[in-house]
């Protein structure tokens, strides 16, 4: 093996001695060879960043992934920890601890822009790491760790910028956005060079089973097989596979996965209720008209448009009227239009809103602070319309807002707002623990942006059991995404292992 | 290290500099910097660059550090520092560099007869193995100039001894006969002779690690009669991962003459 010798101690020292000097301090020369004695690394396994963080209080699941993730898994690895477990803190002690090793020098870190800052304050407050916040122009071949956000990355000519740079270790948070293959971001991980490289995401799967195959594939292409033969060996369908446990093991063998059970910690329950809802009478005309436009027009036939306006039946008549408003400029044939103005004039003729009457009832027993999930903004601002004629006070809050507005919006809801009504877009990145009561006003298909929205609250600092209710109207799509929801959970379970209550546990 | 070892690490590295310590309330440290010292550990090339280029004043800076946050009122009176700040770790490296090189003399006592102090080289060698993981050895090296033996853990044994940097008055040193540029290649030769000798099973598992892998990823391709370019990439990320290596790295070293 080639030994590398560095240093031009030897030319300095000869030098030195033909000079007759200078010479330095005994003093200073004890404290040095002191000082390199300290921060030896004896052995090959072991983290030696723990040390060095005195800043950092970890909690040993924390350090147990580290050290999996660098002595078994040879640093590659997916961090799916359940959120509120600290993955971010997991990827900087690893990192921290390559850098220490003089493994790594350059690192990546591609995030969701919204995260960008906390992740560039972190690692510099935390882990001593001068990490900087990629701006345009920002000369990165000038700096050792950059935080960049996915979308920018994924965009000439930083996706250019990016390709020269020859960077050490690649880590991606919210990883679960690269499940598609097909995407722009997808492909442009993929063809960047990979040494040692961490995924983050609490959601390895979200819908289906091919999601954790591209995901695995593009972190160690090969390790579940390539699409053919993971199709073949597992009888992969979206939402069924076989042989189970043997992928189940394949997969964990490069991810680590902390459930808050297993963290030693004292968690607080989760009391998941479904709350069924009956429409009244003149929704129910209303949703059955819908349902109907199918066949009325050619328009509808699509049954992603189908899909939408049924779900924003069950949500409001404001979320519903502005997508049938826009479908009406598409339509020309008269009966069609007369049919769907007469089911806007229905709709406009509505008075209850049996789910939100419900609702009501919720934050009233409830009498604390309760945050409401909703996956549009129509109905966001009507509820916060509803609630103010009863005399409650809400905040609305969602992902476009700046920091600064999110901050502010935070802490009118700690001090002065009993409601918090936020859309989805609006679940990642802000944490608050001191409510415990989420109403999930709407279902999405997703079961992830469910457990996502119940980590805002249920996560480390909550002291009380927390609450949630997820509403579905009776015999309606809701309940369809409700089996959907289950069926997905199962495909997690089986794969990844096990999940804290989201749904109500079937009888 | 704790609180208080780094207080008196940097009194003493202060003190050896020539920093004046202007208080030491025990828990934080007011220094003034001399403009070496400014420009070893403050981070201010353009300052230094301006002053110079201007002819100005030169203003190097006073430092507050707090080396016991719990014990102080105002958190925004200094700097903290603790193990693994990026102030210390410049410390450390402006240790490094001011305590390269010694010639050290052992000391003797004035009223005896004069006594014979043999010449030393000694050489503090890091040895780091590389791979996926790391792993760090040190060896102390010392060569007797006189008849060139060698031995190992050579700092250890003279760091307590009572060493002045001024040759004392009734000490005879000998010439040494070995010349410190030759001394320099047997102990090189040495250092590599224990490398050699070393148990390398680690490189061995690296190795295997790499084909492990490597085995995977060509299984993924194994379909594709030409290899695309991601293949490359990711092939070439997997040979820099696991590659093994070794490097040497010297402390510090320097010339001895002992009793």
């Amino acid at each position: 093996m080639i030994i590398e010798r560095s240093s031009n101690w030897r030319e300095d020292f000869i030098e030195r001695v033909n000079n007759d000097g200078p010479w330095d301090s005994w003093t200073l020369y004890k404290m040095s060879y002191e000082v390199e004695k300290m921060n030896l690394i004896p052995e090959f396994t072991g983290l030696q960043a723990p040390k060095f963080l005195t800043n950092l209080q970890l909690l040993p699941h924390q350090i147990e992934a580290a050290q999996t993730v660098i002595e078994k898994m040879n640093g590659k690895a997916i961090l799916a920890d359940e959120v509120g477990l600290g993955k971010t803190i997991e990827a900087g002690l690893i990192m921290k601890e390559y850098m220490i090793r003089g493994l790594v020098k350059k690192a990546l870190i591609l995030v969701p822009a919204s995260l960008q800052n906390q992740w560039v304050t972190e690692l510099n407050v935390r882990f001593f790491i001068p990490a900087i916040s990629y701006r345009r122009n920002t000369p990165i071949e000038q700096y050792d760790v950059v935080v960049m956000s996915m979308d920018t990355a994924k965009k000439s000519p930083h996706r250019e910028k990016i390709y020269e740079q020859d960077y050490d270790m690649i880590i991606i948070d919210e990883a679960h956005k690269l499940k598609n293959h097909k995407t722009q971001i997808y492909e442009f991980v993929q063809s960047i060079k990979k040494k040692f490289c961490l995924l983050l995401t609490a959601t390895p799967i979200q819908n289906d089973v091919f999601e954790i195959f591209y995901l695995v594939s593009l972190l160690k292409p090969g390790h579940l097989g390539n699409y053919e033969t993971f199709q073949e060996s597992f009888a992969a369908t979206k939402r069924s596979i076989e042989g189970e446990k043997y992928l189940k093991e394949l997969v964990n063998q490069v991810m680590v996965r902390n459930r808050r059970s297993d963290t030693g910690i004292e968690w607080t329950t989760r009391k998941v209720q479904t709350i069924p809802i009956q429409f009244t009478n003149e929704e129910r005309e209303v949703y059955d008209m819908l349902c109907e436009l199918k066949s009325v027009s050619s328009v509808f036939a699509s049954s992603f448009t189908m899909v939408t306006l049924l779900k924003e039946m069950c949500s409001s008549k404001e979320a519903t009227f502005l997508t049938l408003n826009k479908m009406l400029q598409k339509i020309n044939a008269k009966e069609e239009i007369d049919y769907i103005e007469q089911i806007i004039e229905k709709l406009m003729k509505l008075e209850i809103n049996a789910k939100a009457e419900k609702v009501l009832e919720i934050i009233e027993k409830a009498n604390d602070k309760v945050i409401i999930f909703t996956e549009y903004r129509a109905t966001q601002s009507y509820l916060q319309w509803y609630l103010h004629t009863k005399g409650i006070s809400s905040v609305l809050f969602n992902g476009k807002y700046s920091k600064n507005k999110r901050d502010w919006m935070k802490q009118l809801f700690r001090e002065q707002a009993q409601v918090l009504i936020a859309t989805e877009s609006g679940g990642e990145g802000i944490n608050l623990q001191f409510c415990h009561h989420v109403i999930n006003y709407d279902l999405p298909w997703n079961p992830m942006k469910l457990e996502q929205r119940i980590g805002r609250v249920h996560r480390l600092g909550q002291e009380e059991d927390v609450h949630i209710y997820n509403l579905a109207i009776e015999n309606t799509i809701e309940q369809k995404i409700l089996d959907l929801l289950n069926d997905k959970i199962d495909v997690f379970e089986k794969v990844v292992g096990d999940l804290d209550d989201i749904l109500e546990k079937k009888a | 290290m704790y609180a208080t070892e780094i207080h008196d690490y940097l009194k003493t590295f202060f003190k050896e500099t020539n920093c004046e310590i202007v208080s030491d309330e025990g828990f934080q440290l007011t220094v003034q910097l001399t403009i070496d010292m400014d420009k070893r550990i403050m981070n201010r090339p353009f300052y230094w660059k301006y002053i110079e280029a201007t002819n100005s004043e030169p203003n190097p800076a006073r430092l507050t550090l707090i080396t016991d946050r719990t014990q102080t009122q105002n958190q925004f009176m200094g700097e903290i520092i603790h193990y693994g700040s990026g102030r210390l770790n410049q410390i450390f490296k402006a240790t490094k560099d001011l305590g390269s090189f010694v010639l050290m003399y052992e000391q003797v006592d004035n009223t005896k007869n004069q006594t014979t102090l043999t010449p030393y080289f000694c050489v503090n060698y890091k040895v780091s193995y590389y791979c996926d993981q790391t792993k760090e050895t040190i060896h102390s090296l010392g060569i007797n100039l006189i008849n060139g033996v060698i031995e190992d853990n050579f700092h250890e044994s003279i760091c307590d001894m009572n060493l002045t940097n001024e040759m004392p008055e009734k000490a005879f040193c000998l010439q040494y006969i070995i010349k410190p540029s030759r001394a320099l290649e047997r102990l090189d030769l040495m250092i590599q002779n224990l490398i050699t000798q070393d148990d390398h099973s680690w490189a061995e598992e690296a190795k295997n690690r790499f084909e492990k892998e490597l085995e995977v990823l060509n299984y993924f391709y194994q379909d594709r009669e030409e290899k695309p370019e991601i293949y490359e990439i990711e092939k070439k990320g997997l040979e820099e991962r696991f590659n093994p290596r070794i490097k040497v790295e010297i402390i510090n070293g320097g010339i001895f003459y002992l009793k």
